[in-house]
């Protein structure tokens, strides 16, 4: 009884009182947190920001950007726009917001492939946006030209003719090999090309084509080094108009190189080349932030690979 | 027993030590009341700047000054080391005049809010990317010559000294080979829904000599202004671009 009396009287301390109250709190305080937890439908606001001209299931929508569309789909000031205007690009806003909400809803991205091209572009857009904005500087271009400038040069231009000798089992590489050093040095003492051609039997290679004929025009020195190995093009490189190439052995067989006429490229002063540097440094730094990118999403992805293709 | 107990939880406080406790207690509210009193109403403010329409707060005083009270720093902080600090750009990197009235995009406080918002040319989907200038020599679309001709032809809208021929088959260029009227319009005075600037003079985005304007033919432009939308609040924003707007306004009527 006297312990009842003391557990109810707040004037007079109880160690008993402390422990019921403390332990209902502790209660009150995890039931509390547990209907908020298994209940919570995020953090719902009940008034419109003053930013956004609406919410729409709780995403917003900008007033600058409702600004903008009115002003663009009526082509006035916004000032200028009637509410009955305002309320039409509101209306139309809302409805959009819909349809790309409804649109997650039903996964669109994980089927439609243009929603997925569009995805992907905008992804790269966003991760690449800072570098795309950064204002670089005179000296960062001139130190990027410096450390490149192998690459800035108008583009070299040849005329030429690729001489082939055919080697196989009854001509054999050393037989056309002691051919063709007879074709240069006839070349290189002056004969004319056809004579040679059709003196040692030399064919095209077929490597210069265009529409089924020989291409004996203007050929950009790109395309010599896609069409033709890495040996014979530094053989072609160095050749001025009018000169030869020493033979070369290819698998097909023996080539030469007779030079028509070569515009040999023109290296570029920085002035000259200065947009193509800030192009080139511009790509460089976006493929490196888009490789960074890559290789942060896959580091915390969890990629499963098909065994056979897993190594 | 009574006084035993009371020895052993001496807990019940006098009342000095309850007086001294109710007063730090008042003193702790005013202190809170005190502070939120500036905050309440910076958060009015800038509700207030967000939900007015911008060309109504050009109209109002009190707000318009709010507006550059926020705006200013913002302005100093993150725009004056390309625009300069009195708005008068950088001619030698293609920014534009803003002291002397020069809006690519329009001077509209809206326009101009989507601009910093969204950028130019910024690699946010939403920035200002219609077109830029192209290189017309570079690709091949006009000669040197032609680019020569066209220059004579500027000099001679903008009341420079010019060479007659030259700038008569400069005028065929602007109308025919080079498409220049398409983006700058046909009296030459720029289009802002492309941002291409007015080709008039007395201003010039990168210079109205010959050999700047040359060059701008044959090398083509691509000026870039960065977004701002991750950066900056809604409300620093909208008072940025009031900022922008009202100050040039200011300074050409004091002038």
């Amino acid at each position: 009884m006297a312990a009842q009396e003391e557990f109810f009287d707040v004037s007079r301390p109880s160690v008993r009182r402390s422990v019921v109250l403390l332990a209902s709190g502790a209660l009150i305080g995890l039931a509390i947190a547990g209907y908020g937890l298994f209940t919570a439908k995020g953090t719902r606001s009940h008034t419109v920001p003053p930013e956004d001209i609406a919410l729409v299931n709780q995403r917003q929508i900008l007033r600058s950007d409702f600004m903008t569309q009115a002003q663009t789909q009526f082509t006035l000031p916004f000032a200028q726009t009637t509410r009955e205007q305002r309320r039409q690009v509101l209306e139309d806003m809302i409805n959009e917001e819909l349809m790309v909400q409804r649109g997650l809803e039903i996964d669109l991205p994980s089927y439609d492939p243009d929603v997925r091209n569009a995805l992907v572009a905008g992804v790269e857009l966003e991760v690449t946006a800072d570098v795309l904005a950064r204002q670089l500087t005179t000296e960062e271009l001139h130190a990027y030209y410096e450390q490149h400038k192998e690459k800035y040069s108008t583009e070299g231009v040849m005329q030429l003719r690729d001489l082939l000798i055919k080697t196989d089992a009854s001509h054999p590489t050393a037989a056309a090999l002691e051919t063709a050093l007879s074709a240069v040095a006839a070349l290189r003492r002056g004969q004319p090309l056809d004579t040679v051609i059709n003196k040692f039997n030399l064919i095209d290679s077929g490597r210069f084509m265009d529409t089924g004929h020989v291409d004996t025009g203007d050929i950009f020195q790109f395309a010599v080094r896609a069409k033709v190995d890495d040996t014979l093009y530094q053989a072609t490189l160095p050749l001025q108009d009018g000169e030869v190439s020493d033979p070369v052995r290819e698998s097909d067989g023996v080539h030469i190189i007779a030079m028509v006429k070569h515009r040999f490229p023109v290296p570029q002063n920085f002035e000259a080349a200065s947009d193509r540097v800030w192009t080139d440094v511009k790509n460089e730094a976006q493929a490196k932030v888009r490789s960074a990118n890559l290789a942060y999403l896959r580091s915390r992805a969890d990629i499963m690979v098909a065994p056979e293709f897993a190594q | 027993m009574g006084t035993r107990e009371h020895e052993e939880y001496p807990t019940v406080r006098t009342p000095a030590k309850s007086t001294r406790w109710r007063l730090c207690g008042f003193v702790l509210l005013i202190v809170c009341i005190v502070g939120a009193v500036p905050w309440t109403r910076q958060r009015l403010i800038a509700g207030e700047l967000l939900r007015t329409e911008p060309a109504q707060i050009l109209k109002n005083p009190a707000l318009l000054s709010e507006a550059i009270r926020i705006g200013r720093p913002q302005y100093q902080r993150h725009c004056q080391s390309c625009h300069g600090s009195v708005l008068q750009g950088d001619i030698a990197r293609g920014v534009p005049d803003l002291a002397r009235n020069m809006w690519l995009y329009g001077n509209d406080p809206v326009d101009v809010e989507r601009t910093i918002l969204y950028g130019i040319r910024s690699g946010h989907p939403k920035s200002r990317n219609v077109t830029d200038m192209p290189a017309l020599v570079r690709t091949g679309q006009i000669t040197p010559d032609d680019a020569r001709d066209a220059v004579e032809y500027l000099q001679s809208l903008a009341g420079e000294p010019f060479e007659q021929a030259a700038a008569l088959r400069g005028r065929s260029v602007y109308y025919n080979k080079g498409n220049c009227y398409d983006c700058h319009a046909n009296d030459a005075r720029g289009i802002t829904d492309y941002g291409s600037p007015a080709l008039t003079g007395p201003i010039w985005l990168y210079g109205g000599d010959r050999k700047t304007l040359y060059q701008s033919i044959l090398n083509g432009r691509h000026g870039k202004s960065p977004a701002w939308v991750n950066v900056l609040t809604p409300v620093q924003i909208r008072a940025l671009a009031l900022y922008l707007v009202a100050v040039p306004r200011v300074s050409v009527a004091r002038n």
